[in-house]
């Protein structure tokens, strides 16, 4: 065979697969158009602070997926290199950001959590024509885009999404609920959660009263004068949308004076530290969100339960869901290389990257994940009622409630508030 | 209502607590050496993580629940030696110095100590686990209070009457009280300044450290809690005077009561309160309720 | 003459820079130039009167949330009216801040500044409906002498035009600084540091002096602020924390506090050490600086000028 022909024929089977919609198969290096030497791969991770467990997952998560594709062979032959900075104010990791794409020259930025920062990285790199996957920030001012249609930025599930979803699974968990107090920290996460939240119930209540709400700051580690103030409502429920080791604390200190003995409780997000929520004083019947990643989910792939396994044995944790926001950004930036190498039969640039990741559907550790066409992250996410039976000596959920963004994420140009109140109960 | 009260009241005596622990450290340390400790939040968090640590390693070893508290006040007291280490090796270069390069030192401390905390123990949240509910809970005029809240409020206790008894009642504490009113006049009456220096600051240190243990099974350690906490304890010094066990004890109860009447009457105001309160005294009283007086231009 | 010279070279150097270095390096001078005005401002207070402000990111996040809020919510993008009310809303607030700190020093004046520091903090965190809170507000691209400027990329405007305005406004607060420091105002400054009951006899306002100084010294911070803030296009209370403050005194003690061009020097090496060391040690690199930081105030007080004999700090 000449080798034109064999050319033509590798080009014609790499479309034909690419067609069916399965990934490019690796084969023996130097495949044609593909640079021989890694793929550098930007990573922001945060390293210090009270989000520093979410950033420490986010890195093993994108760790291991790199891991993976590098004994597979590389995206396209070529081997994933990470090139890791630290993400902490805005100011400073801009500057990290730019050192990324244009000093070490990394073909695509992954990470971003916290939205200070992200709303100061959205017009940067929509300005170095990068993309950019966030793990778990957006460009929200509040519930509101302010990037509506970037280019270049891929940006995480709207913030109040989890709380959104608890608000619908509460009137089905707990009925009669009659008076509701919210407890969430001082910033737009913690607002934006508390008014979501208010919004959806009084959809299914319209008549529920919202008695008290508290808006510790950040990095509180003593509730228990918020704890007095709560049981002095006397609310049916309370509503916490902590995500951090303070979830673990304020869980702590109610058991402590018994408040969900009497009270309801629903933990949007306290799944981000999961293990640590142990049965001692983590009672059954809460509800208890994971965000888009539960680790024992009884449905879960093998390709979960491998990561869960290696994870355990490797950290002696349990992996939060912030392991999976970064491994899809991970995969679908692949899956989109490998997409367009199929169309381009080249390296693709970082326009036709792009173009390949809107729309795109990939398989992560939590199930299909995939990006709206106006690149915000579609996917499941993992709520239910806390319980003990299980081999772990922390709380898991029976039953698990998956819920898509389909059904709880405002769709593209929509108004939050406009829209659920346009829901047809 | 009366149920209501207690429960405030407990919650803002316990927040006090954890004040005057932190705080006490401090005190001790600006009293005689007159350096502002910007660390002691740092040596605050490196108790929590030990504690946790000698917590997991007992229940690990099997030890029963009931003596918890042992291995967390032993660990608490033990780490508190790395106050001699810092001392010696640190901060007795700068004692000649104006007082903003110690300050700076103990700056460059908190950075220090911030990646050595996070290099041995990690990022994720550390706590004891159940520990805390082990001792149960009692009613007090129909409030749940926690026991170990109590045990908490009784140690801040016991160890401000230790201090005040160490500080009132013994030749260490004539040194130290005589010290603080007068380095130059103490050193010419023959005190070992140096000696006393080292034994001071790991005075504070370990009022630090153990009350980082103390706390940690109502809380958890998480990244960078020592750089929060500086600023509760600077408001209860500034408002209790600094250099004062008296301040601290007082500050404390103040700080505390007040934020736990605010979260219960007025959540909005909380720490802000808390703040106007800091500059009104600094400016209106800057030696704060019991402290000596300022150093006025 | 030889000084005048190398003066010079220097700041031909950097006018040089966005020729010769990569496009990340020039950025970085960007931060630089900024802390460098912020610096020349505290060292006045430092070095010159001998206060060391803890608290002095409030000025600067003054000077940042000027700019945002005049471009994002006021429509003004001209840098000359954000650079001239940041300066005036630095001494607006700087007046009564001034007032009560200034009668105390030492360590009750360190601590009063960080208190007023983190309130300024505080508020603009709690205040979200004003100031954006967490999530800041943006700083929108300004206008440089009138010219928009707003078709060419973000970059490239940072790397040309803003970075010689930027250096500009550098040249020209350190102009006025050094007329400052040697006018017989600053002849006054350095005798209340070093005697200040001597100064009173001598029939020198200590208080008014301490003042005067600390206004321009709030007004420098806050003209650097608005430097700051429009290369990340979003200002925030991160800004205003109490370790920003504690992050600039170092730069000026690193650089050297007793002599005028220290502080320049220290705001140059500590960025260029910290992007350095981020990328060499990203776990530890805060233990090294802290390190650094524990070295400068123990062997070499007087900082990098210190070292080189330029300067000889006055032991208190």
């Amino acid at each position: 065979m000449t080798g034109s022909r064999r050319e033509f024929l590798k080009g014609i089977g790499a479309a034909a697969v690419a067609a069916a919609g399965a990934p490019a198969i690796v084969s023996a290096q130097g495949r044609k158009g593909v640079p021989s030497d890694p793929v550098k791969i930007g990573v922001l991770a945060i390293r210090a602070g009270i989000a520093a467990p979410v950033g420490t997952a986010g890195l093993r998560g994108t760790e291991w997926w790199a891991e993976r594709v590098n004994k597979a062979g590389g995206i396209l032959g070529r081997k994933v290199q990470l090139v890791v900075e630290e993400e902490s104010n805005p100011k400073d990791t801009v500057e990290r950001y730019r050192k990324l794409v244009l000093q070490e020259k990394v073909e695509v930025v992954l990470g971003g959590i916290s939205t200070g920062v992200t709303l100061a990285l959205g017009p940067v790199a929509e300005d170095l024509a990068t993309p950019w996957l966030s793990w778990d920030g957006t460009t929200q001012k509040g519930v509101d885009e302010t990037m509506p249609n970037p280019r270049w930025a891929f940006k995480s599930v709207d913030n109040e999404v989890e709380a959104i979803v608890a608000g619908i699974l509460t009137p089905k968990y707990f009925k009669g609920v009659k008076t509701v107090a919210g407890i969430g920290n001082d910033y737009s996460y913690g607002h934006d959660c508390w008014q979501s939240y208010q919004a959806v119930l009084k959809r299914y209540v319209p008549d529920v009263k919202f008695v008290l709400e508290l808006f510790p700051k950040l990095g509180v580690t003593d509730f228990t004068s918020h704890i007095a103030a709560i049981q002095q409502s006397k609310a049916d429920l309370l509503m916490c949308s902590f995500w951090s080791g303070d979830a673990t604390i304020i869980m702590k200190q109610a058991a402590a004076v018994g408040l969900f003995k009497t009270m309801k409780g629903v933990f949007t997000t306290a799944g981000g530290v999961h293990d640590s929520l142990k049965k001692e004083f983590t009672p059954e019947g809460l509800l208890l969100g994971y965000n888009t990643m539960y680790f024992d989910d009884p449905k879960g792939s093998p390709l979960l339960k491998e990561f869960v396994r290696e994870y355990k044995a490797r950290y002696n944790e349990y992996p939060p869901y912030e392991c999976d926001h970064a491994y899809f950004n991970a995969e679908s930036y692949k899956a989109a290389v490998e997409k367009a190498y199929a169309a381009a039969q080249q390296w693709p640039s970082k326009a036709q990257v792009v173009k390949a990741l809107e729309g795109i559907e990939v398989e992560s550790l939590s199930g299909k994940r995939g990006w709206r066409e106006d690149h915000v992250q579609m996917c499941n996410f993992y709520q239910g009622l806390t319980t003990h039976k299980n081999a772990y000596d922390f709380a898991t959920i029976n039953p698990v409630e998956v819920v898509s963004t389909r059904q709880a994420m405002k769709p593209a140009g929509a108004k939050l508030f406009d829209w659920i109140n346009g829901w047809k109960i | 209502m009366t149920q209501h009260v207690v429960s405030v009241l407990m919650s803002g005596i316990f927040h006090a607590s954890i004040l005057f622990l932190v705080s006490a450290g401090l005190q001790v340390v600006f009293g005689v050496q007159k350096i502002f400790n910007l660390a002691c939040g740092s040596f605050y968090a490196l108790g929590a993580y030990v504690g946790v640590s000698a917590v997991q390693a007992y229940a690990a070893a099997g030890g029963p629940a009931a003596f918890f508290i042992v291995p967390l006040v032993l660990g608490g007291l033990l780490v508190g030696i790395v106050g001699v280490v810092i001392e010696r090796g640190l901060l007795r270069f700068v004692y000649d110095r104006d007082e903003t390069f110690q300050l700076l030192l103990t700056f460059a401390l908190v950075l220090m100590l911030e990646d050595v905390i996070r290099l041995t123990w990690g990022t994720s949240p550390l706590s004891t686990g159940g520990m805390y509910l082990v001792y149960g809970q009692v009613r007090i005029l129909g409030a749940a209070v926690p026991v170990y809240n109590l045990i908490v409020i009784a140690a801040s206790l016991v160890i401000a009457g230790g201090i005040g008894a160490l500080l009132t009642r013994t030749a260490f504490g004539r040194i130290i009280r005589a010290a603080a009113d007068n380095r130059e006049m103490a050193a010419a009456l023959g005190v070992d300044m140096r000696w006393l220096y080292a034994q001071v600051f790991t005075l504070g240190t370990v009022l630090g450290t153990i009350g980082g243990a103390l706390v940690i099974p109502a809380t958890a350690a998480m990244s960078e809690m020592g750089i929060e906490l500086i600023v509760e304890a600077f408001a209860v010094v500034v408002i209790g005077g600094l250099g004062s066990m008296r301040g601290a004890l007082v500050g404390a109860l103040v700080v505390g009561l007040l934020r736990a009447v605010a979260i219960s009457v007025y959540p909005e105001l909380e720490m802000l309160l808390i703040y106007l309160i800091v500059i009104a005294v600094l400016v209106l009283r800057p030696r704060g309720l019991f402290g000596a007086a300022a150093t006025a231009a | 003459m030889k000084g005048r010279l190398g003066l010079a070279v220097a700041v031909a150097a950097v006018a040089a820079v966005p020729y010769v270095a990569p496009t990340y390096h020039v950025l970085l001078m960007l931060p630089f130039m900024a802390y460098g005005v912020v610096l020349l401002g505290l060292n006045l207070l430092f070095g010159y009167t001998g206060l060391v402000s803890f608290g002095h990111a409030l000025f600067i996040g003054i000077g940042a949330y000027t700019g945002a809020f005049l471009t994002s919510r006021f429509g003004v993008r001209s840098l000359e009216v954000i650079v001239l009310t940041a300066a005036v809303l630095g001494a607006v607030v700087a007046a009564p801040v001034a007032l009560l700190c200034v009668r105390y020093v030492k360590i009750y004046f360190g601590m009063l500044t960080l208190a007023f520091g983190m309130l300024f903090y505080t508020f603009v965190l709690k205040f979200y409906r004003l100031t954006g809170g967490d999530e800041g507000t943006p700083y929108l691209r300004p206008s440089l002498l009138g010219f928009g400027l707003n078709d060419i990329p973000k970059t490239d405007y940072l790397t040309g035009p803003y970075y010689y305005y930027s250096l500009v406004v550098l040249v020209v607060a350190a102009a006025v600084m050094w007329r400052v420091v040697h006018s017989p105002f600053g002849l006054c400054l350095k005798t209340i540091r070093d005697n200040p009951a001597k100064a009173e006899s001598l029939g020198i306002g200590v208080g008014r002096y301490r003042w005067y100084a600390f206004m321009i010294s709030a007004v420098y911070a806050a003209v650097g602020g608005a430097l700051l803030g429009a290369p990340i296009g979003n200002v925030d209370p991160t800004l205003a924390y109490w370790t920003h403050s504690g992050n600039i005194v170092f730069m000026t003690l690193l650089g050297g506090f007793a002599s005028f061009f220290g502080p320049i020097l220290g705001a140059f090496v500590f960025i260029y050490l910290e992007d350095f060391l981020k990328s060499l040690a990203p776990s530890s690199w805060r233990l090294i600086f802290g390190a650094l930081l524990a070295a400068t105030v123990i062997f070499a007080p007087g900082g990098l000028m210190g070292l080189v004999g330029r300067a000889r700090p006055r032991s208190t």
